[in-house]
């Protein structure tokens, strides 16, 4: 029997629990040794859901994504509410806040990513520093926030509960930032029941993910919704006022122009950063996330991965090349994490058992967007930045191939709150967006994602969502090739044909056509058709 | 005055009820009151006696000569050969070289004998049959979460009272025409869903606030229905209750769904939304839901795996073992039910029996006279035992009953080149199908006019199929050939010819088992009284299944957590497409039937490959053109139907044709783990238009 692999995972959340699920056939079997190390006390939950939870529309249990006795009962280690405070990469081993040194021969990093909050005066912030000391990390995640009362981020359970106790007293929102996460909570938040704003910068919410048009439509929809939009605001500090208790709690947000924004709670919403201290302490490459390489492995340690929310995958660069750090970063969605979870664990397994390599991780394509909202459809990827009259840029070349040009096609309808852009090149797609038709967005993405090729007449796609969507010309019930009875595959035609003939009862015509004579749920039709065609 | 005879329709397995009535010139159908077709009959039950006098008919066994062609030969000439040929087969080879595939149209009196004389007479392992094609998924999500698998555990008519029911993957308006005046009720109130990529003709019955078409990628089904779970869920509408007091194993589901959050369902399933929100509540409205799978979303490569999850979906509204509400799944072939109960399974004896239960081998060989130790083994399921043909230690020898292989297996051209590796190939027909033309000999058997036996519909109700007409001399009845072979091979046991004694024993081998028939006589089911097996001796039978408890040790339901495998879809360029196949109204199976029948062949002479228009444009195929598909395995021509019904991402093949049509051309022989079903419902495909002239070569 051969020795077991020793496999240390730091970070349950979700990505890591898939691949603890993932790995869970190798620790039947003996051959991997796992052991998990999470921050948080609870089981790992799904983070996708957290704003329909802080909002009240989902249940604690509706986070559950994974069955963790099953990974006990397999032999898995699992140590939540456990901090890992630094890794020693020459003794390979990491140290937890319990003072517990863990050897391993792989380890795998999946510590996630932490809210961003945003320079406001008022707000206390710990300064991100990468060369920040561990003790200092941990308190980052601690579950006391640094925020003053009245203030919260929406990552983790706390946060969520803190939300959840506001939107539940029916109380003023505001929300800080109008990316998926804070639309999603203000939407959910003003259809519980409570009093919802958007504070944000530009012109239009969800600015990185959508155009003008796109985000016009959607800030138009919203406040339809009744949330109050409130763009091209700088937020510049708060206001508080004294609780009983004599503790400064949050009254309002002052923007730049001098604007206040009262509420009685300040939801921070400014996107998330990749927890990569740990990794950067360890001596590894860093930028937005852990940097790894296509196969998920640190730049300089062959025994260390990341994945999720915290890698940053970009290929290693050759010895000698430019020191600058690579661009993009990690995408901050749980379906590119999952897919590292599994190939990894794939991966591992092959390896492991000395069986055939896996193939390589796929390229993820650019990630789809979607807001979840009830009665609010808003999609997109991908590159959506082209309008249809732009100018004709320079020929892109991919190497000596002049590609095709990008074309843009588009349909705006903001009475009825639809929009949709399609920017493709050579008929396929390279991005879109698509707001208030579901049915074509879900259309556009699966063509988006398999990288399919679209109809030259585009606005076959735009009629999925009309109200008269029946896709065959067959709105003539009396037709000739309309088909009347489906047990014998009779038509109009043929029942005239046989009233010509001269039968003209419902009987004879199912005497000599055998329309009428399977399920007979066609009689009646039968019937009108003759009074039809007699008149 | 010729007497009329009281019979059941040769096709599918609703088995409307009809009449034949002998006259000068033929015989005449009248469709018969029958609570499932309600007198009506659809266009294949019209024109189903055309066959009995088809000059195509073979009437005498015909032998391959050394050039080639075929000659009629005496039946003792015949089966002296065969006996012959099985018998040295055997002894070089050893018995598993001789395989024998059976059918889900033949009666159970014939399944049972098949099953009996494959493991006695040729004392072979090697029997499968083409319900591994048709109901072998959803057999194994049944017997997996309920301990015994009746398509439908309740009575067809009981469709009649419900508000709403879910029918996934199957056109029962073409399949099965008769059936759908069973869901005018859910229709009224507004309540059919129909799940299907195309809009079919049983879509179509959801205009007009009848209900509501659901039209997924191919594919993509599994998804949907941890989605549907995920909503029950999440929105508070299970039966709490009845999971508890029925089910085990809801916590692991509940888990293992909370990674299809709507919103990533519509990204892979194409499905918005709402409409998966709406479909969900609907769902769990009541009073009165039925969910009803079909092929559409059973035959694929994980096909077990999305029965499963329409089961749980049913468990957790509280819909299985009730009066008002059910799971079912919808069997195809005629006795697609009874075809699947009595032994032709390669893993399965009479009653639904496991083979590897030394239990079950004992009462069966007690019934069958031979010692447990002398039945072989567990065989190979279909795809494997047809790819088995010609390898080493493979099969060497082959007999097929009422199949058509080279038509309907995946991977059409390698069950060919399999069968021309064979020694020997015995096919009992009615006709030359296109796998009686590869044989070494065909024996011609009766049809379903000419012979008694007992069929089991797709409620499980146990039906007589009566003689009305005499066989044309030179056919023989299957149990005929059994007897004769058997005592040509000196095989033990007892080899009735008579079917009232073949049902007799079948009854008693049947006795404790699941499929328990021992209840049952020639005599009473010719009182017409409705026989719902189990109908074990003393009972009166069981309409309704499940009421009180699940048929495993502890009466409980299994909620069996699945998952899908993530599978990333080809980019559809140029022409590729996934490719679906199914039935038409007129034809049945591999069409060796309906082809033959002049009005159903006129009214679809040829196979036609839907497409949308959109796509057929992009492709520069006109609608009626010729086109081209292929896939690694074949390539099919074939003329295109231009149709907005299907969508844009899919291609629509009917799998009745043969030849260059023969949609089975194309599909995988890849198969599901637990069920052996071959991944008929997802083929990646190339298509692209043919120049008009010398389309066809």
């Amino acid at each position: 029997m051969p020795v077991p692999e020793r496999i240390v995972l730091v970070g349950y959340g979700p990505v890591g629990a898939r691949f603890v699920e993932e790995l869970l056939p190798l620790v039947r079997d003996g051959r991997a040794g796992l052991t998990v190390v999470g921050a948080e006390a609870a089981d790992a939950y799904n983070r996708v859901l957290i704003a329909e939870y802080a909002v009240g529309h989902a249940n604690r249990d509706d986070l559950e994504i994974t069955d963790t006795s099953q990974a006990l009962d397999a032999g898995v280690r699992l140590l939540t509410g456990t901090s890992v405070t630094q890794v020693n990469r020459s003794r390979r081993t990491v140290s937890l806040g319990t003072g517990e040194q863990l050897p391993y021969d792989r380890l795998v990093l999946a510590t996630g990513a932490r809210a961003n909050v945003p320079t406001l005066d008022g707000v206390k912030r710990l300064r991100r520093d990468v060369m920040m000391p561990a003790a200092d990390a941990a308190a980052l995640d601690s579950a006391e926030a640094p925020l003053p009362r009245g203030v919260t981020a929406l990552r983790d359970l706390d946060d969520a509960h803190t939300v959840l106790a506001a939107v539940q007293a029916a109380r003023r929102i505001v929300v800080l930032g109008a990316g998926v996460l804070g639309m999603e909570i203000a939407l959910a938040a003003a259809n519980a029941g409570a009093e919802a704003s958007v504070v944000y910068h530009g012109d239009i919410p969800m600015g990185r993910n959508l155009d003008r048009g796109g985000g016009a439509v959607l800030a138009r929809n919203a406040r339809r919704a009744g949330v109050t939009m409130i763009n091209h605001s700088r937020a510049e500090s708060l206001l508080f006022h004294q609780d009983d208790d004599g503790v400064a709690r949050f009254d309002a947000l002052v923007c730049a122009d001098g604007k206040q924004i009262h509420g009685d709670l300040l939801l921070l919403s400014c996107g998330v950063g990749a927890r990569r201290e740990l990794a950067h302490l360890a001596g590894l490459p860093v930028s937005t996330g852990i940097l790894v390489d296509e196969d998920l492995r640190s730049w300089n340690d062959p025994d260390i991965y990341a994945i999720g929310d915290c890698a940053h995958v970009a290929p290693k660069p050759a010895a000698g090349a430019s020191s600058a750090l690579p661009s993009g970063g990690p995408s901050g969605l749980v379906g590119p994490g999952w897919r590292q979870a599994d190939w990894l664990a794939a991966r591992f397994a092959a390896e492991i058992r000395g069986s055939d390599s896996t193939a390589g991780l796929a390229p993820q394509r650019s990630n789809v967007v979607m807001l979840k909202a009830e009665g609010i459809d808003v999609v997109a990827a991908g590159d959506i930045g082209p309008e249809p009259w732009d100018a004709e840029g320079p020929q892109a070349h991919t190497g000596d191939c002049p590609s095709a040009p990008l074309s843009v096609s588009q349909w705006a309808d903001p009475e009825h709150g639809r929009y949709v852009k399609m920017v493709t090149r050579g008929g396929i797609l390279e991005g879109f967006v698509c707001v208030g038709m579901p049915r074509t967005a879900a259309e556009l993405t699966l063509l988006f994602e398999r990288g399919s090729e679209l109809p030259a007449d585009r606005s076959v796609l735009l009629r999925f969502d009309g109200p008269d969507y029946v896709p065959t010309a067959g709105g003539d019930a009396f037709a000739p090739d309309a088909t009347v009875c489906w047990c014998n595959g009779v038509t109009v035609g043929a029942i005239t044909d046989s009233a010509g003939a001269g039968n003209a009862t419902v009987a004879c015509i199912g005497a000599a056509t055998r329309a009428g004579t399977g399920c007979g749920g066609c009689k009646t039709r039968i019937g009108e058709i003759l009074t039809h065609f007699a008149q | 005055m010729t007497p009329a005879t009281s019979t059941h329709c040769p096709y599918c397995a609703l088995q409307c009820a009809m009449t034949l009535t002998p006259d000068v010139g033929g015989v005449t159908v009248a469709g018969r009151a029958f609570p499932t077709n309600r007198g009506g009959l659809c266009k294949k039950g019209w024109t189903s006696a055309e066959l009995l006098s088809s000059p195509e008919r073979i009437l005498e066994p015909m032998l391959r000569q050394p050039d080639g062609t075929f000659a009629p030969a005496s039946w003792e000439e015949a089966l002296d050969l065969v006996a012959g040929r099985l018998a040295a087969g055997r002894a070089e080879h050893g018995a598993d070289s001789v395989g024998v595939f059976g059918g889900g149209g033949l009666t159970n009196e014939k399944a049972y004998q098949l099953g009996k004389f494959a493991r006695l007479a040729l004392g072979s392992s090697r029997i499968d049959y083409n319900g591994r094609f048709c109901m072998s998924s959803a057999a194994a999500a049944g017997n997996r979460a309920f301990g015994l698998d009746r398509g439908l555990p309740f009575r067809v008519e009981d469709l009649g009272a419900a508000r709403t029911i879910l029918i996934l993957g199957s056109n029962v308006a073409q399949t099965m025409p008769p059936f759908i005046a069973h869901l005018d009720g859910a229709r009224k109130a507004g309540g059919l869903i129909v799940v299907d990529p195309r809009r079919t003709a049983t879509a179509r019955l959801t205009d007009d606030g009848a209900g509501m078409h659901i039209q997924p990628t191919p594919g993509s089904d599994l998804v949907l229905l941890l989605g549907l779970i995920n909503i029950v869920i999440s929105e508070r509408l299970v039966d709490t209750d009845y999971v508890a007091r029925r089910t085990v194993g809801f916590d692991a589901l509940r888990r293992s769904v909370g990674r299809w959050w709507t919103e990533r369902v519509q990204e892979h399933t194409g499905v918005p939304v709402w409409q998966l929100r709406e479909l969900a509540r609907r769902l769990a409205e009541g009073p009165g839901t039925y969910i009803l799978t079909g092929r559409g979303v059973e035959q694929h490569a994980d096909g077990t795996d999305t029965a499963t999850a329409a089961i749980n979906l049913s468990l957790i509204l509280g819909l299985v073992g009730t009066e008002h509400s059910g799971y079912g799944t919808l069997t195809g072939q005629g006795n697609g039910q009874g075809g699947r109960e009595h032994g032709q399974k390669c893993d399965q004896l009479p009653g639904y029996r496991k083979i590897t239960d030394p239990a079950a081998r004992a009462h069966v060989a007690g019934v069958w006279g031979v010692h447990p130790d002398s039945l072989p083994g567990q065989g190979l399921p279909a795809v494997e035992l047809l790819a088995a043909m010609g390898e080493p230690g493979g099969i060497r020898c082959l007999l097929v009953h009422g199949s058509n292989v080279v038509v309907s297996a995946p991977n059409a051209d390698r069950v060919r080149a399999g069968i021309a590796a064979l020694d020997f190939l015995v096919v009992c027909d009615f006709f030359f199908s296109e796998t009686a033309a590869l044989a070494d000999v065909v024996l011609p058997v009766t049809q379903w006019a000419e012979e008694e036996g007992t069929m089991t519909s797709l409620e499980g109700r146990v039906i007589r199929r009566r003689r009305a007409v005499d066989a044309p001399a030179g056919v023989r009845s299957e149990l005929w050939i059994f007897r004769e072979l058997a005592r040509r091979l000196d095989a033990p046991g007892v080899y009735s010819a008579n079917p009232a004694e073949v049902f007799d024993e079948l009854c008693r081998a049947s006795a404790g088992g699941t499929a328990d028939y021992s209840g049952l006589s020639y005599g009473l089911l010719d009182t017409d009284e409705p026989a719902y097996w189990p109908y074990p001796a003393g009972s009166t039978g069981t309409p309704r299944l499940f009421l009180d408890r699940f048929a495993h040790a502890d009466g409980l339901a299994r909620i069996v957590a699945v998952q899908a495998r993530s599978t990333d879809a080809p980019a559809q360029v140029g022409g590729t497409l996934t490719l679906i196949t199914g039935r038409l109204l007129e034809h049945y199976q591999s069409g060796t039937q309906t082809r033959r029948v002049a009005e159903l062949l006129t009214a679809r002479p040829e196979a036609r490959a839907q497409l949308h228009p959109a796509t057929a444009d992009r492709l520069g195929i006109a609608d009626g053109g010729w086109l081209e598909l292929s896939s690694e395995r074949g390539t099919v021509r074939c003329r295109a139907e231009a149709s907005a019904d299907i969508r844009a991402d899919t291609v629509f093949l009917p799998f009745h044709f043969a030849g260059d049509e023969c949609a089975n051309l194309l599909t995988d022989d890849v198969t599901d783990p637990i069920s052996g079903m071959p991944e008929f419902k997802k083929t990646t495909v190339r298509v692209r238009a043919l120049q008009e002239a010398g389309a066809r070569a």
